[in-house]
């Protein structure tokens, strides 16, 4: 006999079909320009402005993620200046957020409201919107066709999101934990480090999560304006490489494309186990 | 030493007060608990003195030291509370042995310190769990671990059994009781149960709306309550309180006319401007009696209900609302039947009109022998 469902779990199998029916629209809806990129990526160069069009690949081969390497030779390069950047990027934002949120949850200061909300309103602007004046200031600082021109700007636009989410979720930890400590004689830092860091990982996970991307994925326009040099170039700027005089290496460019996310797929994977739900069970009654 | 002293201790959040001066002195090794209704300002009292509220006016001292800007470990002071706050990503080894990593002790003092608190508390054998594998009572016993771990002259407790259930709340009860006697530290307690406050304490204070309205040893609350909120307040079920006018005084007491009807002359110092006046008099649920006294009254009982040990009547009257009485298992009340009570004039309480009571004129020092309640 086939194990039941709870009666509010059961459903007649033309709703199970049209559940399955809605998840296949939606998840085509998203992927499908991963889907037509990684066909791409597998068709010869010859093929890709055949008339009529084919989606699927005749005698497709994964040869361009081979030449991909010889085309631009520092391609590489360019996966690592992503990786770097991004990582230093989160790196930053970590160390200065999470006692930040700490402050924003747990201290009562004047004007931590405003302050909030001004991060909220920073977060309003887009980058584009301040490169002039902050070309200005890169140039004023020196930091013009350096790391620093991508970290910088990539660190400042990220931290109000970083706050928002980490404060929330610190203030989420029941405070009798913070007053216990304090009784039994520890001071802010100590209860920063021993008591709400631990609670707090899958929210700090969270927020590294969310910013690694934010910065994988803002790091375009910030290295666009603010670097020319190649050995700088992150990811995003040096897929162009791929865009010849003549003809743009179209089958190169999405293999490329797909090998330079994974390292970014690898570490989110990575980063995925500490979102432990119900650590802070037995902490309080409830 | 654990001698604790408050004088003229005043709370104010923003201009809103709600402690309105409070004084108190606590002996070494007393056992004291606060009571009173929830939002009378029992909690913020002792968060005062914990050390985890300003002290907005007057001064907290212990041994004779001022510690109003002391951090609560320089108070010497540790605290439960409600909720347990113990660290759910750490064993009950690190838990109890939290207070003593922040002091910086020696491992194998450490060590030594939590077995001795875990023998205390027969948690030997859970010491590598993580809290979430615990029960209730298992909590607040590490919770309790943690306070006694250090040391201190002086343990608060904020309404520490008021999560678990019934039965472990009276086993609790007992444990404490027995800890406080093997500690012989001070011990403040909070509550709003009465039955914790009566069983454990050795001094009750009964807190009102921001004031001390008595402070006494649990059967003194009981025999001799000050007011009409004291009296109101302990025991269980509530005293009932019926209007009346005094008519006359005199050496064996104030004579009263009740708006139940009838006359009764209560054994009280009253003084003689008392004549004439509005007056309340209390009677105790279990001193009212189906066998007659010295006045009754006709009731209907509205609801009866058995508890095996007791049966307790409740009935509308006219003006006083409603009344209850603690009778026997075996009585022969029963809903919508008529019903005779009566009670003697020595179990009666009197109140003026201004609600203080009079005081009775028996020894409290010896426990009348009465029902117990249920």
């Amino acid at each position: 006999m086939m194990k039941k469902n709870a009666m509010i779990d059961r459903y007649r199998w033309w709703e199970v079909v049209l559940m399955y029916c809605g998840i296949f629209v939606f998840l085509f809806f998203v992927l499908a320009p991963f889907i037509e990129g990684f066909l791409v990526s597998l068709k010869p160069l010859g093929l890709l402005f055949s008339t009529p069009y084919k989606f699927l690949p005749e005698n497709g081969s994964f040869k361009a993620y081979f030449t991909m390497w010889e085309s631009v030779p520092e391609f590489g390069r360019y996966i690592f200046n992503s990786f770097f950047i991004s990582s230093v990027i989160t790196l930053v934002v970590l160390v200065l957020v999470v006692p930040a949120s700490y402050a924003f949850a747990r201290i009562s200061f004047r004007g931590s409201g405003t302050l909030l909300g001004a991060f909220l309103a920073v977060n309003m602007f887009s980058g584009a919107v301040l490169l002039i004046p902050l070309f200005r200031l890169m140039r004023a600082y020196g930091m013009l066709n350096t790391y620093w021109s991508m970290i910088v700007p990539g660190v400042a636009f990220l931290i109000p999101t970083a706050i928002w989410l980490l404060s929330t979720y610190m203030r989420r930890i029941p405070r009798e934990l913070d007053e216990a400590a304090y009784v039994d004689g520890a001071n802010h830092f100590y209860i920063l480090r021993r008591v709400i860091l631990p609670l707090a990982m899958p929210g700090i996970t969270v927020v590294a999560i969310t910013t690694f991307i934010g910065a994988y994925a803002q790091q375009f326009i910030f290295a666009l304006t603010f670097n020319s040099k190649t050995e700088f170039m992150p990811l995003p700027i040096g897929l162009y490489a791929y865009f010849g005089r003549q003809e743009v290496i179209w089958n190169e460019l999405m293999a490329a494309s797909f090998v330079g996310i994974a390292p970014a797929m690898i570490l989110i994977f990575a980063l995925q186990r500490y979102l432990v739900a119900g650590l802070t069970a037995g902490a309080v009654k409830q | 030493m654990g001698q604790l002293a408050l004088s003229g201790v005043k709370k104010r959040f923003n201009k809103f007060e709600v402690i309105h001066g409070i004084d108190l002195d606590i002996r070494d090794g007393e056992f004291v608990v606060f009571v009173g209704p929830s939002g009378c300002g029992k909690s913020t009292l002792l968060r005062m003195i914990c050390g985890l509220e300003e002290i907005t006016e007057g001064e907290c001292t212990i041994d004779g030291v001022r510690v109003n800007d002391l951090p609560p470990v320089k108070r010497g002071i540790a605290m439960v509370f409600q909720s347990y706050a113990l660290y759910p990503h750490m064993s009950v080894f690190e838990n109890i042995a939290f207070p003593l990593r922040v002091e910086k002790l020696p491992e194998a003092e450490i060590k030594e310190r939590v077995m001795r608190a875990a023998r205390v508390l027969q948690l030997e054998s859970r010491l590598q769990q993580k809290p979430g594998n615990l029960s209730g009572g298992q909590r607040q016993r590490v919770a309790i671990g943690r306070a006694i771990v250090r040391q201190p002259s002086i343990f608060l407790f904020d309404e520490p059994l008021s999560n678990l259930d019934a039965a472990l709340r009276a086993e609790m009860r007992i444990e404490l009781t027995a800890l406080h006697q093997k500690l012989k530290a001070t011990m403040i307690y909070v509550t709003h149960d009465q039955v914790e406050a009566m069983t454990m304490a050795d001094r009750i204070v009964v807190l009102d709306g921001g004031n001390i309205s008595q402070v006494g040893a649990p059967l003194e609350l009981y025999h001799k309550p000050d007011n009409l909120f004291v009296a109101g307040f302990i025991g269980n079920p509530r005293m009932n309180f019926i209007p009346g006018t005094c008519t006359s005084v005199g050496p064996e007491g104030a004579t009263v006319s009740l708006v139940t009807g009838g006359t009764i002359t209560v054994p009280v110092e009253a003084p003689r401007n008392l004549e004439g006046t509005q007056i309340t008099l209390g009677i105790r649920p279990e001193h009212l009696s189906q066998a007659g006294g010295d006045l009754s009254f006709d009731v209907v009982p509205s609801v009866v209900e058995r508890l095996g040990v007791n049966t307790v009547a409740y009935a509308e009257l006219d003006g006083v609302g409603t009344v209850s009485a603690l009778l026997p298992g075996s009585s022969p009340v029963a809903p919508e039947t008529p019903a005779t009570l009566s009670f003697v004039a020595a179990d009666c309480h009197l109140f003026d009109a201004a609600g203080d009571a009079l005081a009775r004129k028996v020894d409290s020092s010896m426990p009348i022998p009465d029902v117990a309640t249920a």
